[in-house]
């Protein structure tokens, strides 16, 4: 009896292990791939907004936003492949009464599991808070705040060649020039391809404290130093992106200096 | 012969059946096990607890002022009738299902030990084989049962005191209510094969370490194992030939275009395992010593 058991046993861990082999030999391990999110993400999307507009009294059709995603896990150095709460996922679409921001989409943030499911959670700033107000006047579950969707794991891998460029930023809230008179800012890289590159041009009032270049990688922080020390009794400090790579503030930053 | 016996009188044609099947049969030893079964009070007491525990939990979660979205469908479930069977569903496939069914198929072998009844069975005119196929179907027959009353009891309760509302789907679309009554028994069907196939590893459990306690226990937590096996990431290979896989396989009916891959393979996963469990246990009744005791 003992014997039947362990060739039972036997045969089912070489069943699992020539599967293994077969899963692993005709590629990707897991099911969640980036291909498959950027298609399924924009189609979920569509049809939540619909659901939203309507909610509103607003007449869109799910066709008319060209809804497109760009997905990434955890960073440029992690494998867009395989669940976890890491995935960021950029998308852009076309409603007339809701522009876009000038780097062209909003960043959203999904959660997806093993089983082919992902909850998303929108930019509030695009698709509004946990609560809105529907067209009677009554508040409502924003149906676009967080949303679930599912894909077929044997779905279309190829990828979708959607790309959209970083968003640089800068982030220090204020300058500080330190003792030696050096000064610095935080500067971060946003989620998107190919990173961030382009030059900064810091003015002070009318003198202009000089030009910093910078590079980045995607989801990635940097320092920038000033060329020049900030004047004595200089209040602020304005920062001109010109991004060569990735997209940046279209508007000049103004940053306050805090006096040591 | 047929010819005969249908000019036989009937009282004549079942003594000569009897005759002709001298070994009594499948049929009588199916009866005598759900003869059994209908005299115990757990199992009349799963059949209750499957009709009735629907009804307090729908009521809970309809009373909730913040619905449960960690869960799929979650979200829906404080507003939405068919949203609400779905998150049941989804939690009833984490564990409740496979113990539902095991509390019959992990005991209906090791009672016969735990008795020291398997000489007194074996010894009646029927053979192991009878015996084996005889509790084997009166446990399936049980897990169809229960599994058809939780879902009649869920989606009954949660379409009268929640509604029957168009239900949002798994693509965001928007489902009608007649679809989506379909849609929502349809996916607690596709349940049917991997509850069977806990059922079978109930009964080869039950049969090996002849013990009710480990038959009914052992499919319960090897379900939770597997549920968290599949929900790691990195070993995503084995995900598709674990047993519970199976019972998420009815996600891709609520999205669009709506997809089956996972509810074939889940058939044939489910199909996989209960033949190799009754294989099994098969394998160990045909070969077991019962002079012993």
């Amino acid at each position: 009896m003992r014997r039947t058991i362990l060739i039972v046993l036997a045969a089912l861990i070489a069943v699992i292990g020539l599967a293994s082999v077969v899963t692993a030999t005709t590629g990707g391990s897991s099911s969640v791939t980036r291909a498959r999110l950027e298609k399924s993400l924009p189609v979920v999307f569509a049809n939540t907004y619909v659901n939203q507009a309507n909610l509103v009294g607003r007449n869109v059709t799910a066709a008319s936003l060209h809804a497109k995603a760009m997905c990434d896990k955890h960073g440029p150095d992690v494998a867009d492949i395989g669940p976890g709460g890491d995935w960021n996922c950029l998308m852009s679409w076309t409603d007339p009464q809701v522009p876009m921001p000038p780097e062209g989409y909003g960043k959203f943030e999904l959660n997806v599991h093993s089983n082919d499911c992902f909850t998303a959670s929108g930019p509030s700033k695009l698709t509004g808070f946990l609560t809105i107000t529907d067209k009677h006047g009554k508040p409502v579950t924003n149906p676009l705040f967080e949303f679930d969707g599912c894909f077929d794991p044997h779905s279309d891998n190829a990828a979708t060649g959607v790309y959209f460029p970083s968003l640089f930023a800068i982030t220090s809230p204020n300058v500080t020039p330190t003792a030696q008179g050096r000064t610095t800012v935080k500067v971060n890289c946003g989620t998107g391809s190919q990173g961030c590159a382009g030059t900064v041009t810091a003015t002070a009032g009318r003198v202009n404290l000089g030009t910093m270049p910078y590079k980045l990688k995607e989801e990635a922080t940097g320092t920038l130093q000033l060329p020049k020390p900030v004047p004595a009794g200089a209040k602020e400090v304005t920062f001109e992106v010109k991004p060569s790579t990735g997209a940046g503030p279209t508007s000049p930053a103004t940053i306050p200096v805090q006096p040591r | 012969m047929t010819a005969v016996q249908t000019h036989m009188d009937p009282a004549v044609r079942e003594s000569t059946v009897a005759v002709e099947r001298r070994r009594g049969g499948l049929g009588a030893a199916l009866r005598f096990e759900v003869r059994k079964l209908r005299a115990q009070y757990r199992g009349w007491a799963v059949l209750a607890g499957a009709v009735l525990a629907p009804i307090p939990i729908v009521v809970i979660i309809n009373g909730q002022s913040r619905p449960p979205k960690d869960t799929l469908f979650g979200r829906f479930a404080t507003d939405n009738g068919f949203a609400l069977t779905l998150l049941i569903l989804g939690f009833a496939t984490q564990w409740v299902l496979p113990l539902l069914t095991a509390i019959v198929a992990g005991d209906i072998f090791a009672s016969e030990d735990q008795h020291g009844t398997w000489k007194t069975v074996l010894t009646r005119s029927t053979s192991r084989a009878q015996i084996f196929w005889a509790k084997t179907l009166t446990a399936c027959g049980f897990a169809v049962l229960v599994l058809t009353l939780l879902a009649a009891s869920t989606i009954a309760s949660s379409l009268l005191i929640v509604g029957h509302q168009p239900l949002t789907g798994l693509s965001g679309q928007t489902i009608g209510a007649g679809t989506a009554l379909q849609l929502v028994t349809a996916s607690w069907a596709t349940t049917l094969a991997p509850t069977l196939g806990f059922t079978c590893l109930a009964i080869v459990l039950s049969v090996w370490f002849r013990n009710p306690a480990v038959g009914i226990a052992t499919p319960v937590v090897l379900g939770m194992v597997m549920v968290l096996i599949g929900g790691l990431g990195g070993i995503e290979i084995i995900r598709p030939l674990l047993l519970t896989t199976s019972f998420e396989a009815w996600h891709g009916l609520f999205t669009q275009p709506r997809f089956t891959g996972p509810l074939v393979e889940g058939l044939l996963v489910s199909a996989a395992w209960s033949v190799l469990s009754l294989g099994a246990a098969f394998a160990i009744v045909r070969r077991r010593d019962i002079t012993g005791g």
